[in-house]
């Protein structure tokens, strides 16, 4: 599994109140997250693939990696097509 | 960008930027023809050409040509004058227009933006009936020149209001504003403000059968300032930000200003509530800060 790396050229992001908003450069769209989509974006820095983040937010979480594997995956599906992600 | 100003240049730099004389305006700017009922922002001026015949040139440093039309309605001509030229005028000269009227209380604004009808003019009149003044309406620049805190400067001086508002505010009209508005001209109950304040709260209008506020936070801010069309296309259209520096600048108003939404009832009793909602939420923005 490759490590998930952010696309950072490709995007602007800022934090407003718990959330962070991100804008892709590419088509405006933006994006706000929160929770656990937050903890999510936040783990990934390059170190992570996407087994290692499930681990990761599962133990921040305290939830069994199998409960949240597929969210976390969809998740990292979203960012990718919406270009916010490169291969790492 | 902006440029680096104190808010009270940003004032006088309006006021000599928006003296305007009679005269013949261009039909087009650069090679860009405008006919009439359309305007243009280009090689850093702006033309409009209205359909009624009225037209309006703004150059840099040279303030304002409008071209009166035979048999000109005076009105008309002060409404565009003091709306879309005005916005206009402050775009090009690194403002940022929002289409809010607001208030002014404790030092601070607080203001009302929506669409038109909404009754931004309207509560702003129910709070100057409860002593309240007025900072603007319908239109409010905001000075970004100061990193740590959003500028509001003052505009217009009357308030203009429907038929419909001026019976559920009780207020007494003073002259029709142009032939054809349906509004009339209404002076602030509680005067108005003429100095610079830092902008404390953009709030959000709706209709709706039950008074409510609610504050809005986190990312639903950001994605409410890319909401106001109008202003943000004259914006645009004059400083031609990247998306990189719009963003830059929604994500800081959304930061330094709070925000929330208020339904607002059109009956005299709904609205009433509603005004009671604004005046105890802004009066407990300024006691947080004053306890900051």
């Amino acid at each position: 599994m490759t490590n998930l790396v952010k696309a950072t050229e490709l995007f602007s992001e800022t934090t407003i109140d718990q959330e962070i908003v991100v804008m892709s450069l590419d088509s405006g769209d933006f994006f706000s997250l929160e929770g656990t989509a937050l903890a999510a974006w936040e783990l990934i820095d390059g170190s992570h693939d996407l087994a290692a983040l499930v681990a990761a937010l599962a133990a921040q979480f305290d939830a069994p990696p199998q409960a949240i594997g597929a969210d976390v995956e969809a998740f990292v599906l979203q960012l990718r097509a919406a270009g916010l992600l490169r291969d790492g | 960008m902006p440029a680096l100003r104190t808010p009270a240049e940003s004032i006088r730099l309006m006021a000599h930027e928006t003296r305007h004389h009679y005269g013949a305006v261009p039909r087009a700017l650069g090679s860009i023809t405008v006919e009439p009922g359309f305007r243009i922002l280009a090689e850093g001026q702006f033309l409009l050409r209205c359909a009624s015949g009225y037209g309006y040139h703004y150059v840099p440093g040279a303030g304002i040509t409008i071209e009166r039309p035979v048999g000109g309605d005076p009105d008309e001509e002060f409404l565009w004058l003091n709306g879309s030229v005005y916005a206009a005028v402050a775009c090009l000269n690194g403002l940022y227009p929002v289409h809010a009227s607001a208030v002014a209380h404790d030092g601070q604004v607080h203001a009302f933006t929506g669409a038109p009808g909404a009754g931004k003019s309207t509560i702003v009149t129910g709070l100057g009936q409860r002593g309240w003044p007025m900072f603007c309406d319908d239109t409010l620049l905001l000075d970004l020149s100061d990193p740590a805190r959003v500028m509001a400067l003052p505009g217009h001086k009357r308030l203009k209001l429907t038929d419909h508002a001026l019976a559920l505010t009780g207020t007494s009209a003073q002259q029709p504003v142009g032939a054809e508005t349906g509004k009339s001209y209404v002076e602030p109950p509680a005067g108005d403000v003429r100095e610079p304040l830092p902008l404390a709260r953009l709030v959000f209008l709706e209709e709706g059968p039950q008074p409510a506020w609610e504050n809005i936070g986190g990312g639903e801010r950001f994605a409410r300032l890319a909401d106001d069309h109008y202003t943000q296309a004259l914006y645009s259209d004059a400083q031609r930000p990247d998306l990189q520096g719009l963003f830059a600048l929604r994500a800081r108003i959304a930061q330094q200003v709070a925000m929330a939404r208020l339904v607002r009832p059109r009956s005299s009793a709904g609205f009433a509530a509603s005004l009671d909602l604004a005046e105890a939420n802004f009066a407990g923005t300024n006691k947080e800060r004053r306890a900051q």
